[in-house]
Parts: structure tokens; sequence; C-alpha cells
């Protein structure tokens, strides 16, 4: 090994474990000074690097870390909870809307479900006692009135036209008692201008806030009390 | 949880003393070299799980240290500065001719080039290889080894002329 080669390699490597370099060094006492040089330089080196070291700093990175898991801790908790409200919240939405929901498509299938319902209680020999006096105190939470009484009137009371506020009329009819809805313009009911079942017709007008439907059995006249309706109510808004 | 707590903290006692003398020697500043360990710190506490062999923990450190490093002169382009000598002298009032030797050699490597210097300081503090230092450093080995070289050569030129100046120094 020739000599530039030799301190070549202890400069880039003072600690060699090369072979050829130690056979060298062993065989050359000049060599061998030359790498002890080397050595006590690496030492001076080493000396100078080791700068102080803080002496807190082992404790700061340790307490450093732990607040930072504490905070990624809680970020977790944290989304923990925004998942379990967002489970419950659509929970509810589910369960409100399967409770809510709308069974009906138009104002026709909810008038014959609400009058089959409620048929049992009436009859057309039932008294009618309702005056058209009381008739129009009701009117008024639909801002109309009729002007004459528009037969014989045995029950009107505030009922849920599909979750809607109505009023339901129930006149005494030719062979049965004729069913009259006062409701509201909806949108998630579609209007039917004219409906029927196995037993019962409807027929629905339009004025200009609300419905009015009429539903009778089959041998009553249903254009006959949509007229007379239509002449005798007056609507104030 | 608890273990990977333990391995942190095993982590911290062994190695935060290495890291900080090799941060020093980056940057040259105690408080950037501590701010630097710090993060490192908490960088690796986060990937705690990726070190599989325990023996590597170090170059792993050193490996996200430089890159955490590398990454302050992007963030701070406009205050990169010129290194200046007076930031990197120990205040305390060096007395013993040790004292005094490392001070001057200190000046005399955090003036030697980077590229020559980093090799130096993960060979001589941190006792890596030559392969290990240059698998760390993106280099090949034989640039690594001539880089050392010239390390070496240039503090011993400049130690066997110091005598003289030392005598200035003192004098």
């Amino acid at each position: 090994m020739d000599d530039l080669q030799f301190r070549r390699g202890i400069y880039a490597d003072p600690k060699t474990t090369d072979a050829d370099i130690l056979t060298a060094m062993q065989e050359d006492p000049s060599k061998q000074k030359f790498a002890q040089e080397l050595e006590s330089l690496d030492d001076k080196i080493l000396n100078a690097l080791n700068v102080s070291v803080p002496e807190d700093l082992s404790e700061k990175l340790i307490l450093r870390q732990s607040l930072a898991s504490h905070q990624q801790q809680k970020k977790r908790s944290r989304v923990k909870l925004a998942i379990a409200a967002s489970v419950a919240f659509v929970l509810g939405l589910t369960f409100n809307s399967l409770q809510f929901s709308n069974a009906y498509t138009n104002v026709g299938d909810y008038a014959i479900a609400h009058v089959n319902h409620e048929a049992e209680y009436f009859t057309n020999t039932t008294e009618a006692h309702v005056t058209l006096t009381a008739l129009n105190k009701k009117m008024t939470s639909f801002n109309g009135s009729f002007s004459q009484s528009l037969g014989e009137l045995m029950m009107a009371d505030y009922c849920r036209f599909d979750g809607m506020k109505s009023l339901h009329l129930v006149f005494k009819g030719e062979s049965s008692p004729v069913n009259v809805f006062v409701i509201p313009n909806s949108d998630h009911l579609e209007f039917t201008r004219s409906f029927q079942s196995n037993e019962l017709r409807g027929s629905a007008k339009n004025f200009n806030k609300s419905h009015i439907i009429v539903v009778g059995d089959k041998t009553e006249s249903l254009q006959k009390w949509q007229e007379r309706i239509a002449k005798n109510v007056r609507w104030s808004a | 949880m608890a273990t990977k707590q333990v391995r942190y903290e095993a982590l911290v006692k062994a190695l935060h003393g290495d890291l900080y003398r090799y941060a020093y020697w980056l940057c040259h500043e105690k408080q950037v070299a501590e701010d630097l360990v710090q993060e490192t710190f908490l960088r690796a506490w986060r990937a705690l799980d990726s070190l599989k062999d325990e023996k590597a923990a170090k170059s792993w450190l050193i490996t996200i240290l430089r890159r955490e490093n590398a990454r302050r002169f992007e963030r701070k382009r406009f205050e990169m500065s010129e290194y200046e000598e007076a930031t990197i002298t120990d205040t305390r009032s060096t007395s013993t001719e040790q004292e005094i030797e490392n001070h001057w050699l200190r000046e005399k490597i955090s003036s030697m080039p980077e590229e020559y210097r980093e090799p130096l300081i993960l060979q001589v503090l941190g006792g890596f290889s030559g392969e290990e230092i240059a698998s760390m450093l993106s280099l090949n080995k034989n640039t690594v080894m001539t880089r050392l070289f010239r390390a070496r050569n240039q503090l011993k030129d400049a130690l066997d002329e110091e005598p003289k100046k030392r005598g200035q120094y003192n004098g």
C-alpha cells in the first residue's frame, strides 16, 4: 500500500478496520505514528463537537409530547361525540319521517279514508244542531264565511286532514251524511277534481286559498252541493 | 399506548443529546437547535409505529431532523443569513488550554463548508460508518470518504499552523 493511499484511508476514517491499512500500519512505525496523530485529532474534534446540551431538554421533549398527545385525544373524543350526535340526528330524522310521512298522495284518497274512518259516528238520523253562526265562527280561521245555511249541519269541527288543520262538516244528505272539508292549499297532496270509491264519490273545488271537498254516497248530487257552496261562501282575504 | 410512551421516553433519554448536538452543528444557534430537536421528536412520536428496528433509531431521527432543518429554510427563506461567528462562541470565559483549543476548533468546524462538516459530524459524533452516512445524505460512499478526507485534512493543516496563532491569541 503506498503512502498516499494509506493517508487518504486514515484521513477519511481514523478508526478504520480495513485489513490492508491495519497491516500497513503494523509494518511501518511512521504510519503508525501518523495514525495515532489522526486519532488524537479526532479526539479533539469530538471534544469540540461535544457542545453542552440544555439540562432540561429531555424533560421538555417528554412534556411537549404528552401535551400534544393529550390534545390529539381531546380532538379524537370531540370527533367521536360529533359522530354520535350525527347518528342520533339521522335516527331522529328517520323516525320522524316514518312516523309523520304522508301516506296519501292526493286529496281524494285521503278524504275518502277520512270519511270511512269516521262513518260509524254519523248516521243520517242524527239530530242536526249546529247553527250557521257557530259554523261561521269556525270558518274565520280560514278567512271565510257562509251567507246562508247549506243544509242541516250535524257536526262542525276542526280535524287533522293529513296533518293540516281543516274544518270538517257533516250534513244530512239524501240517504247518508254528506261530508264537507275545508282545507288549506297543500303542497304534498295532489289536488283532484273528482274521485270515487265503491260507495263514495267526491268532488273538490279550489278557492283562492282553500279547497272545499264534498264527499257523499253515489245517490248524492255533488254538483248541487258544490254550486250551493260556491254561491254562499265569502272569502275575506 | 403505554408501551408507545415507554418507547418514546427511552428514545428521548438515549438520543436527545446526540440529536441536539447534531442540530447545533447544522444551524449554529442554541435556540434553533432546541426547536429543531423538539419538532423532530414530535414528528417521531407521531410516526413511532413506523420505527421497527431500534438500532436504526438514531439515523431515523437524524433523517427527520435534516428534513425539518431543510423545511426551516423553505419557510423562512427571507431570514436566511450568513452564519455569524459571534453566535457560536462559548460565552463562558475560556480558561484552560483545552477549552481554548476547543473554542478555536469549533470556529474552524463552523466555518468549514457544510458538505464537509456534515459527514464529519455524523462520523465523529454519530459514530456512523461510511456506508451509513452515504445513505443518510444520499451520496455515494466514495464521495463521502473524499469529503471526510478533505474535512480532516483542513482541520489538521489548520491545527498544525495553530501554535503560532495561539501565541498571538493569548499574547
